[in-house]
């Protein structure tokens, strides 16, 4: 028999406790092993004997614009621990938030500065010169376009979560209407803000399902604030949707103009620094994993790359879920981490 | 023993008015959906965001040229000479991580000629001495 008073006081210290504070994430541990302006490169510590573990290392490449933990939420919820309790040698490329010196920064520098060489540091550290890359959402724009350029210089396998690659398809992309050149000038936001303010991208990725987002997202927690379990997964969630991360202006400019508005990577005209992109030229074993309850990149933005790469040993995955419910969401450990696992673990040595 | 410890769910007086809560919410949330998929939006939001940045923009001139007069006052550095060493730094790093790519590759060509330059360190000596210590006891 429980007081109702007690209860409606716990569940009010939880509600406060949930709004006030930060939940401890990112708890897998491991060690810093390369660093570069504000990215940083981690390794995982193996858990899993050498003998036993995949010799392949495999590096996580997640978006610009948000921070990483989200692969590593909390301890019995994350992909990091279940890859690293699954024999993987796992990278997590970090990269932090650029600040006001790091405006030009341009999809560029990050796929030929800043990604070669972590890689080149994984490869020193981990002794093997073939490895896999996992990009999910703007980290897989920048490991689609890696793989195009340098994806000869040793890499085996490619997983794309969520890819917004192919633009075409301007009617069911909300963000390419919203930023269309008629209603959004892209010069005069970077030349107020310099870098794209991380609240802005937070506003706009909300605002694609504004009742969900502004209120059913409560609606959900004040429902469940007599379930810990719930209330947990809650903090840890609105821990990482609020910890937002402006995105270099040099990169936004890119995303919005050369991607959102001309479609140039999947057209082959998207140039870095003086190469064209030619996604024919990857021929690591693909996965591409399509949410096809993803209102941020909808499916039709990951399907193309499958026809254009010359990978003979490709898949394509749809999982039900949204962009971020696919790999963080309650049933990610049920279906898409063993998926992603049992793809690569034959692959990896 | 009530309904509630054989697992049953216990009566809740609110649970009408959830559903119909819920109802709205879906509802209204797909109207929502479809209002910003719409081309009015996209131009609404376009327009309210130009206009904010144009209205603020002559007091962030403003407030930029203040205080950078007042950093040169005080010979404290601005916001650019800030920038200006962070980006050197950066060079700076590159330039380091390019020397540890060459030693590295250095490292590998003289291991791969049978040449061992990486003793194992003391400490970890140490620490398989204790280790077999304490096996013993």
């Amino acid at each position: 028999m429980t007081d109702p008073v007690t209860d409606a006081v716990e569940q009010l210290k939880r509600l406060t406790k949930v709004m006030t504070t930060k939940a401890a994430i990112a708890q897998t541990p491991k060690e810093l092993i390369w660093t570069l302006n504000k990215a940083k490169l981690y390794r995982y510590i193996p858990v899993v004997p050498k003998e036993k573990r995949h010799p392949v290392p495999l590096l996580l490449v997640f978006a610009l614009m948000n921070r990483p933990y989200i692969l590593d939420l909390r301890p019995g919820h994350s992909f990091v621990e279940y890859m690293v309790n699954q024999g993987y040698d796992l990278y997590l490329l970090d990269w932090g938030a650029p600040g006001p010196e790091d405006k030009n920064l341009k999809f560029d520098d990050y796929t030929l500065d800043y990604m070669p060489r972590a890689i080149r540091k994984m490869k020193a550290v981990s002794g093997s010169e073939e490895f896999s890359l996992l990009g999910w959402c703007i980290g897989a724009i920048l490991t689609t376009i890696y793989a195009s350029l340098r994806g000869a210089e040793g890499l085996k396998n490619l997983i794309l979560l969520t890819a917004p690659l192919d633009f075409s398809n301007k009617e069911g992309i909300t963000f390419a209407r919203w930023t269309d050149e008629r209603y959004f000038d892209v010069e005069k936001v970077l030349g107020t803000f310099g870098n794209m303010p991380g609240e802005m991208i937070d506003y706009g990725a909300k605002a694609l399902k504004p009742v969900e987002n502004y209120i059913g997202n409560f609606v959900k927690l004040w429902d469940n604030l007599d379930d810990p379990r719930v209330v947990e997964a809650w903090h840890a969630m609105n821990t990482w949707v609020t910890d937002n991360v402006p995105l270099a202006g040099g990169v936004f400019r890119q995303l919005i103009v050369d991607l959102y508005r001309n479609d140039r990577l999947m057209r082959g005209e998207l140039v870095i620094r003086g190469e064209r992109v030619d996604v024919s030229r990857i021929k690591a074993n693909l996965l591409t994993v399509i949410a096809e309850g993803d209102h941020i990149t909808p499916g039709c933005q990951s399907e193309s790359i499958m026809s254009k790469v010359s990978s003979e040993d490709k898949e394509l995955f749809r999982i039900s879920g949204g962009h971020i419910g696919i790999m963080a969401g309650s049933g990610a450990a049920k279906f898409t981490w063993p998926h992603i696992n049992g793809w690569l673990a034959p692959r990896s040595r | 023993m009530g309904d509630e410890a054989k697992g049953a769910k216990p009566f809740d007086p609110m649970e009408p008015w959830r559903g119909m809560r819920d109802v709205y919410l879906d509802a209204w949330s797909k109207t929502m959906v479809d209002m910003v998929n719409t081309e009015a939006y996209a131009q609404a939001t376009g327009t309210m965001l130009d206009t904010y940045l144009t209205a603020s923009a002559p007091f962030r001139e403003a407030v930029e040229k203040a205080m950078l007069k007042t950093l040169e006052q005080l010979a404290m550095p601005t916001r650019a000479d800030v920038v200006s060493i962070a980006e050197r730094m950066t060079n700076i790093e590159m330039r380091l991580d390019d020397l540890d790519a060459k030693l590295d590759s250095i490292r590998n060509q003289i291991a791969s000629v049978g040449v061992n330059l990486r003793p194992e360190p003391k400490t970890s000596k140490a620490v398989v001495k204790k280790t077999a210590k304490k096996g013993k006891k």
